[in-house]
């Protein structure tokens, strides 16, 4: 697709003949370049596990933090340009705290993800509603939660599309990772082999060794609201699908 | 201050013309709610310092299937406050896929009426309904958004003059015995009519007819009755 | 700002009296606009030239708008010939009560209004409903900005083939009903329909109109505002007929009996 380059690749809003929009491919290019986050929605709850890739042996890995809280029953794992995911993830957090102050209930998880996509697609031209943004958000977000629906997992891309899945994964290790889940994946999966299956698949597509430092687990329950694992119970986890 | 001196208009035969931005236009609001209905009711008089503009206005809007909102005071205020709210409740329709529940109402209800703080809507607002779990329900506000959960309530005109019938007839205040049990439909229904009946009599901004609301899980079931119109 | 002591031990040289170098001034004649010592801008207003009660009734397939043609001045019968019934389109009128600037106003507002819709020519008309509701909210919308229209207006019309009839005032007070009277009329002439509609709720447009008459014949009687001129605003699914100019015989010989009074 890179061989057609044309002055279509420079304008985020102009489309090509062919209907395209090439900057907003490219940021979906981007995504395959981030680290691998999985997502599995059970009947228990959702889990995310994702990888945090660490570079340097000097580097601190627990300042790496890809999956973050959303509100009380909702967290995400982000992929992609971490500085985009900010500006994102602090635009949900907002949304979901204005909707409780507005209608004293918890934001649906589809709410949020639509919530967002609205500030996703605000790149392009300046207009009425304030300045746009130079380029799209190089990001793909995973929303796993509960609400009166029960356990929901959402995907977003940096084009605004959000779509629900039973498991998702994103990132370089995503296309591996997805046919796996696909086979893996069945409706009655409890929360523990979820866990189980999204590592075992990290454990795959990950280039280095999984262990408890270079990934990071973190579930949604009815019991537990958004919860993030322990090194020690991600070791736990490690050490039963070893 | 001299100049002030002159703009006396105190002095006989002076005369100014002088307006509010507010007007009483009377009208009452009654709701009961039971374990599983809740009943909202209001009179249909409206009025104009002495004068009956309107003898067919009821101040009940219905928000959805499950909830009513009952509204009395300023009736521009009750307008524009209502007409912003079904509007806001047919864009958190579009937005979030689902009607809005009463508890998201009442607390929505506060806001908005809390945004207008310093130039409040001048009404009285009670919100009766069911939840979620399909219980009946019921929030009444001042005119500033302060919210209160109730089984029971009177508001607007004869709202001050009602409440303590209601107390005594729903609430059962000050009576010996055990615990209360939840109020059925007929008792709820006729503590209603005889609290309109009894507004009708002493306040003079009460009268002309009745619409109450139940609302229940299969609907609002709409009814009416005639009050005295003097 | 503080007050000199000597304007409160010494009465005013010239009480009510324009200050040295003013132009006499009327008290309660306040100008719009004005800021006050206190520093604070008031848009105080208060009507000019005003028109007085206009009635509206709902009959069996149509509904009547009648009022006198007078612009009053104060007291003074000063404008014998204001139209304050017009017709916006061929299914809905408007009559005022109160400021006839404001009116004029907003009638020149609503008939670009109408122009635009007809230039428009897609089959849409501002039915009496939309009216109603918009007129409500540009009153509501000014008396949020403390500078009212000052009037009160009827609006009467066909919509869906049924007959409407609704009635705003300068805050935005709304409401709809098959009986509607204005100002004095409030007063004198709405207890009077309403008598009417009780005795015969579905009125033909005769027996309407002759109830109108009659109306308007005892607010010329009572109304100190009024004026033997009027305007009667008949529409039906056929159309809008305005006449103008009614004349109506009266007869003043029971004055001669009312004594005591002089």
């Amino acid at each position: 697709m890179f061989l057609t380059r044309s002055e279509y690749d420079r304008g985020v809003n102009t489309f090509s003949p062919e209907g395209r929009l090439f900057q907003v491919e490219y940021a979906i290019e981007a995504i395959k370049l981030g680290s691998t986050a999985i997502g599995i929605q059970t009947s228990e709850g959702v889990v995310l596990a994702v990888e945090k890739r660490i570079t340097s042996p000097l580097m601190e890995p627990t300042t790496i933090e890809k999956i973050v809280e959303i509100d009380k029953h909702i967290g995400c794992a982000v992929s992609g340009l971490m500085a985009d995911s900010r500006t994102m993830v602090d635009r949900a957090r907002v949304e979901a705290q204005n909707h409780w102050f507005t209608y004293d209930e918890k934001m649906s998880v589809e709410s949020v993800a639509q919530a967002v996509s609205n500030l996703a697609i605000q790149f392009g031209d300046s207009d009425d509603d304030g300045n746009a943004m130079s380029r799209p958000f190089g990001v793909a977000i995973l929303f796993a939660g509960i609400d009166e629906k029960g356990p929901q997992l959402f995907h977003m891309d940096p084009s605004g599309t959000y779509v629900q899945y039973d498991a998702k994964a994103i990132g370089s290790g995503s296309e591996g990772a997805q046919q796996s889940l696909q086979e893996a994946y069945n409706k009655s999966l409890t929360l523990k082999s979820a866990m189980k299956t999204a590592l075992t698949i990290l454990k795959q597509v990950m280039e280095e060794k999984l262990s408890s430092t270079n990934v990071e687990v973190a579930a949604v329950t009815p019991d537990q609201p958004f919860h993030m694992y322990s090194k020690e119970q991600v070791e736990e986890v490690i050490k039963e699908i070893a | 201050m001299f100049g002030q001196a002159i703009l006396n208009d105190n002095l006989p035969g002076a005369k100014q013309h002088h307006w509010s931005p507010y007007t009483d236009n009377g009208g009452t609001i009654v709701a009961v709610a039971g374990d599983d209905f809740a009943i909202i009711a209001s009179d249909t008089r409206l009025i104009q310092g002495y004068s009956i503009l309107s003898r067919e206005q009821t101040k009940l809007f219905k928000l959805s299937e499950q909830t009513v909102l009952g509204v009395s005071g300023c009736w521009c205020d009750v307008l524009t406050f209502t007409r912003t709210l079904e509007a806001r409740m047919k864009m958190y329709l579009h937005e979030h896929l689902k009607p809005m529940s009463t508890p998201a109402v009442a607390q929505l209800v506060s806001t908005m009426l809390y945004h207008k703080r310093f130039f409040p809507y001048y009404v009285s607002n009670i919100v009766a309904g069911l939840d979620q779990d399909g219980k009946g329900t019921l929030y009444s506000y001042d005119p500033v958004g302060h919210c209160e959960k109730n089984r029971y309530r009177a508001g607007g005109a004869a709202g001050a003059m009602l409440q303590p019938l209601l107390d005594n007839q729903v609430g059962l205040k000050n009576m010996k015995g055990g615990v209360l049990p939840d109020i059925t439909k007929e008792k709820a229904l006729m503590v209603i009519k005889d609290s309109f009946i009894s507004a009708a009599e002493r306040d003079t901004s009460t009268g002309d007819g009745v619409i109450i609301n139940i609302i229940t899980k299969s609907g609002v079931e709409v009814m009416h009755f005639p009050l005295r119109k003097d | 700002m503080y007050a000199n002591p000597n304007s409160i031990i010494n009465p005013s040289l010239w009480p009510n009296g324009p200050a040295p170098g003013c132009f006499f001034n009327f008290p309660g004649a306040n100008v719009t606009s004005t800021s006050s010592s206190s520093g604070i801008i008031t848009r105080t207003q208060s009507p000019v030239t005003t028109g007085t009660s206009i009635l509206g009734l709902v009959f069996d397939g149509g509904v009547m708008l009648a009022g006198d043609m007078l612009g009053s001045y104060g007291s003074m019968a000063k404008f014998r010939s204001i139209e304050r019934t017009i017709k916006v389109n061929n299914s809905t009128v408007l009559g005022a009560t109160g400021d006839i600037a404001d009116f004029q106003h907003l009638k020149a507002i609503i008939e670009q209004k109408v122009i635009d819709e007809d230039c428009a020519d897609d089959g849409f008309t501002l039915k009496p409903k939309a009216l109603h509701t918009w007129l409500t909210r540009v009153l509501y919308n000014r008396r949020s900005k403390f500078d009212p229209l000052w009037n009160t207006f009827l609006v009467a019309g066909i919509e869906d083939g049924e007959p409407y009839l609704g009635c705003v005032d300068k805050i935005g007070t709304a409401f709809s009903d098959s009986k509607i009277a204005t100002g004095y009329g409030a007063h004198i002439a709405l207890p009077l329909m309403r008598e009417g509609l009780e005795k015969k709720p579905q009125m033909t447009q005769e027996e309407a109109r002759a109830l109108l008459i009659n109306c308007l014949r005892v607010l010329f009687y009572r109304d100190c505002r009024a004026l033997n001129k009027h305007q009667i605003a008949t529409i039906t699914k056929e159309g809008v007929t305005i006449e103008n100019n009614i004349e109506l015989d009266t007869n003043w010989e029971v004055a001669n009996f009312v004594i005591g009074y002089e």
